[in-house]
């Protein structure tokens, strides 16, 4: 560890792994839950669960984004962080605030929490993955907020590099659009068209962002290829990204009461967004192939090629597969949605995180890399789980085609729940993945109590 | 004999130097990944102009027939002048001269706006006639593709903007065109676009 | 090709590449903007839909069904329910959810909602589905 307060973001990434593990855990009840319909009902209802899945999912995405960056930011601008204390008392906070929320979810009726939490003064609660009560909402503003003033000063203090600029503004781009939480009208066409300015913007906008510059830092230390060849390429990159990404937001604007030519705009940018992914995965490859050291933390590069190939996969193959408007047409909001959000989440935030911790991790604990026992065991985890997450894509990508030929194709359209029963075999083959992937996760766990004394901090 | 070798084995090392100058490419390579992916985003939504219109063959040309042609071919001289110009300031640096330089930048950069005074005057009559985005397929395709191509000249006309400004400080020379090339490359892309967009939108039947 | 790649080209390309095409979205969104009074029937909206779409979020709908096809996919989609149910069939669904449960099934929770309160759930999801969303669903099932 070259920066003492690079430290600060060792709590992050273990709040990081303990949330994973609890989204995971909701995970298979959900996938339960569509087999045995009564499971856990009436106590934890599929609705609460599924809000506690993503929910967690988003919270631990961003603890490994703000643990990556308070690691990263002070070696890449070469200086201690500016305020360590502040980033431990936003990690309480955020913790604090997100077991909250989670425990809301949990003990009381989602309508009762929405009165008890002042919905009524500001009406945000109840929209897909912006389910957060308003105090939780404004506590992410804040803690955002704070964070970035803390990344910002450090990065004004010291060196400018392009990766921390990339990283900046991912964050930047990941505050702001986030306000767009707090607008709800009435108009349900209004309110859908602005929540994606906030789902969509992020995840196939300004996260990339985050995601290349973490890969970008994580492939310079480990391949010793030239910055400034690694720089120029993360640039070109997140420029073909956004290029294709922002007026890709189209492809979410075909069936929800937009203008029609969004058909057209939208598919033809999302089309092309797979080019940047392709290209991310072909960077990650041929930066590793021309490396000019042995890093001796094999398991981070892994995890490193791992997030290229299995975002293109996801976000890309996958996202192509349906993004088109005819297609679109009659997969959309069906389990064919499911298995593209799965890989494309995997692949692209999870993977990079874990890539993250992998690299950092090791240096936090005060050596280069871990024990060579340690690393075979997460790499045994990193197949596990992509395998796991291939398989459960694969399943519900079956249980889509399904779905979409028997209630929505066929001359004799199935309603909903008749179609859902013919398709069980598949969400039980998902159920098995999923269990699957929950043992990759332990491993995962495992991994960092498993014989890392070896290979001092080199 | 000797003599002769000599200077045929001069000959071909001059050869080679030509070759080698012919094939160096003109500008920044990255200017030339975003000059493949516009293309590729201009490619796919022609190639998606062309299925629509197999589909509302009669709607195509019977729209088509409103449009204004004297202005898209007025535009189309325009805009191929304005990359005349934009050569010549090219040739203008590798010879050192200076003033050149940045006199003939200004004119591509008048043609660009031009360009965009006539174009102003096109969409004025479309949309005061109530035409939009969403009258029909064919007027979805002419809006779309002309204004998106309309805001490629206007990030054009500011790159151009730019290079002039640097041509003014006497950046550019003999000894380092690059900036100048990597921009002139991208005019010419703006141009070579609308080559392709005008009679596909205004002429073909 | 022995033509330079320089890192300052590349940002300038990317912080003129990403300007321009927010711009370009911000264009299409304000114009999308101008088209949605003829597709959105906004001027439909009243204080029972308003109520509806509310009772909609607070209990949570979207966290099993879609509207408009956006949400979980645990359960049907809404957008066109009144079309296969009518107006008195959705409401009688919702009242006749057992408290616990159906054994070996999916339900819906039994959320104790007033006839008001029902009321506007479906005048609610009657807005949704006369909303011009370019015939989607394909079909009545949804």
């Amino acid at each position: 560890m070259q920066y003492k307060s690079q430290a600060v973001a060792k709590p992050y990434f273990i709040a990081a792994i303990g949330l994973f593990v609890g989204q995971i855990l909701f995970g298979l009840i959900l996938g339960l839950q569509y087999v045995l319909g009564d499971f856990l009902f009436p106590a934890i209802p599929f609705n609460v669960a599924r809000m506690v899945h993503t929910n967690l999912l988003i919270v631990w995405l961003l603890f490994g984004f703000m643990g990556g960056a308070y690691y990263m930011i002070p070696e890449e601008s070469e200086t201690e962080l500016f305020s360590p204390k502040l980033a431990l008392a936003l990690f309480w906070i955020f913790l604090v605030a997100g077991a909250l929320t989670i425990v809301g979810y949990l003990a009381v009726p989602y309508a009762t929490l929405a009165e008890l939490t002042g919905n009524n003064l500001l009406e945000t609660m109840g929209r897909e993955f912006l389910e957060q009560p308003l105090p939780t909402k404004l506590g992410i503003v804040v803690v955002a907020l704070a964070f970035l003033f803390n990344i910002t000063m450090t990065v004004l203090k010291g060196k400018k590099t392009s990766i921390s600029i990339v990283l900046l503004l991912g964050l930047w781009g990941l505050a702001v659009f986030f306000l767009f939480s707090f607008y709800n009208p009435v108009n349900v066409v209004l309110d859908k068209f602005f929540w994606w300015w906030t789902v969509h913007l992020w995840v196939e906008g300004v996260w990339e962002l985050i995601l290349g510059s973490f890969l970008a830092f994580v492939l310079i230390k480990t391949t010793g290829v030239d910055r400034e060849v690694i720089e120029k390429w993360l640039y070109v990159i997140v420029t073909l990204t956004l290029i294709t990404g922002i007026i890709g937001t189209g492809h979410h604007y075909f069936w929800i009461g937009t203008p029609e030519y969004w058909q057209w705009w939208g598919s033809i940018f999302s089309a092309l967004e797979p080019i940047p992914f392709f290209a991310m995965t072909v960077f990650a490859f041929n930066m590793v192939n021309r490396r000019r050291r042995e890093h001796p933390n094999k398991a981070a590069v892994l995890w490193a090629l791992g997030t290229g190939v299995m975002a293109f996969l996801g976000a890309g193959v996958w996202g192509f597969l349906h993004t088109l408007a005819p297609v679109n047409y009659y997969t959309h909001g069906t389990q064919i949605t499911a298995a593209h959000g799965h890989m494309a989440f995997y692949g692209a935030y999870a993977m990079v995180n874990l890539m993250m911790i992998s690299y950092a991790m090791p240096i936090l604990r005060g050596r280069a890399a871990n024990g060579n026992k340690s690393q075979v065991l997460e790499m045994w985890s990193f197949w596990l789980m992509t395998v796991a997450m291939v398989f459960i894509t694969l399943f519900l990508t079956a249980a889509g085609i399904l779905q979409v030929w028997l209630q929505r194709v066929s001359d004799t359209p199935l309603p909903f729940m008749v179609a859902q029963e013919k398709i069980q075999l598949f969400y039980w083959m998902r159920e098995w993945a999923g269990v699957a992937f929950l043992i990759g996760l332990i491993l995962y766990i495992a991994s960092f109590f498993a014989g890392g004394d070896e290979k001092e901090a080199a | 004999m000797a003599g002769m070798t000599t200077s045929s084995s001069t000959q071909a090392a001059s050869q080679a130097i030509t070759q080698a100058a012919t094939h160096r490419l003109p500008g920044d390579l990255a200017i030339w990944f975003f000059i493949l992916a516009e293309l590729l985003a201009f490619a796919v939504f022609f190639a998606a102009y062309a299925f629509a219109r197999a589909s509302h063959v009669e709607e195509f040309n019977l729209y088509q027939q409103t449009l204004d042609r004297n202005l898209g071919a007025l535009n189309t001289l325009l805009l191929i002048t304005g990359s005349w110009f934009v050569v010549l300031a090219v040739q203008a640096a590798h010879r050192d001269n200076r003033p050149a330089i940045a006199r003939h930048l200004l004119l591509g950069w008048l043609c660009g706006a031009g360009f965009l005074v006539v174009k102003v005057f096109e969409y004025a009559a479309k949309f005061g006639a109530g035409i939009s985005m969403s009258t029909n397929t064919f007027y979805m395709f002419y809006i779309s593709l002309t204004f998106f191509h309309f805001m490629h000249v206007i990030l054009g006309m500011v790159i151009l903007t730019v290079l002039w400004v640097q041509a003014r400080k006497g950046v550019y020379g003999s000894h380092d065109a690059h900036g100048l090339e990597s921009g002139a490359a991208y005019w010419h892309m703006v141009d070579l676009l609308w080559i392709i967009l005008f009679p596909l939108v205004y002429v073909m039947r | 090709m022995s033509g330079a790649f320089t890192k300052s080209m590349a940002r300038n390309i990317f912080y003129g590449g990403t300007v321009f095409f927010f711009l370009l979205f911000l264009a299409l969104s304000f114009d999308t903007h101008s088209q949605l009074p003829k597709r959105d029937m906004r001027q439909n909206i009243t204080p029972q839909i308003a109520e509806g779409k509310k009772l909609w979020e607070v209990n949570n709908c979207i966290g099993c069904h879609t509207l408009m096809g956006e949400g979980a996919y645990f359960a049907p989609e809404l957008g066109n329910v009144v079309v296969r149910y009518g107006d008195e069939g959705v409401k009688a669904f919702i009242q006749s959810r057992p408290k616990d449960g159906i054994p070996g099934r999916r339900s819906m929770p039994q959320f104790n909602f007033t006839d008001e309160q029902l009321n506007a759930i479906v005048a609610f999801l009657k807005h949704v589905n006369s909303i011009n969303d370019a015939n989607w669903p394909p079909n009545d099932q949804g």
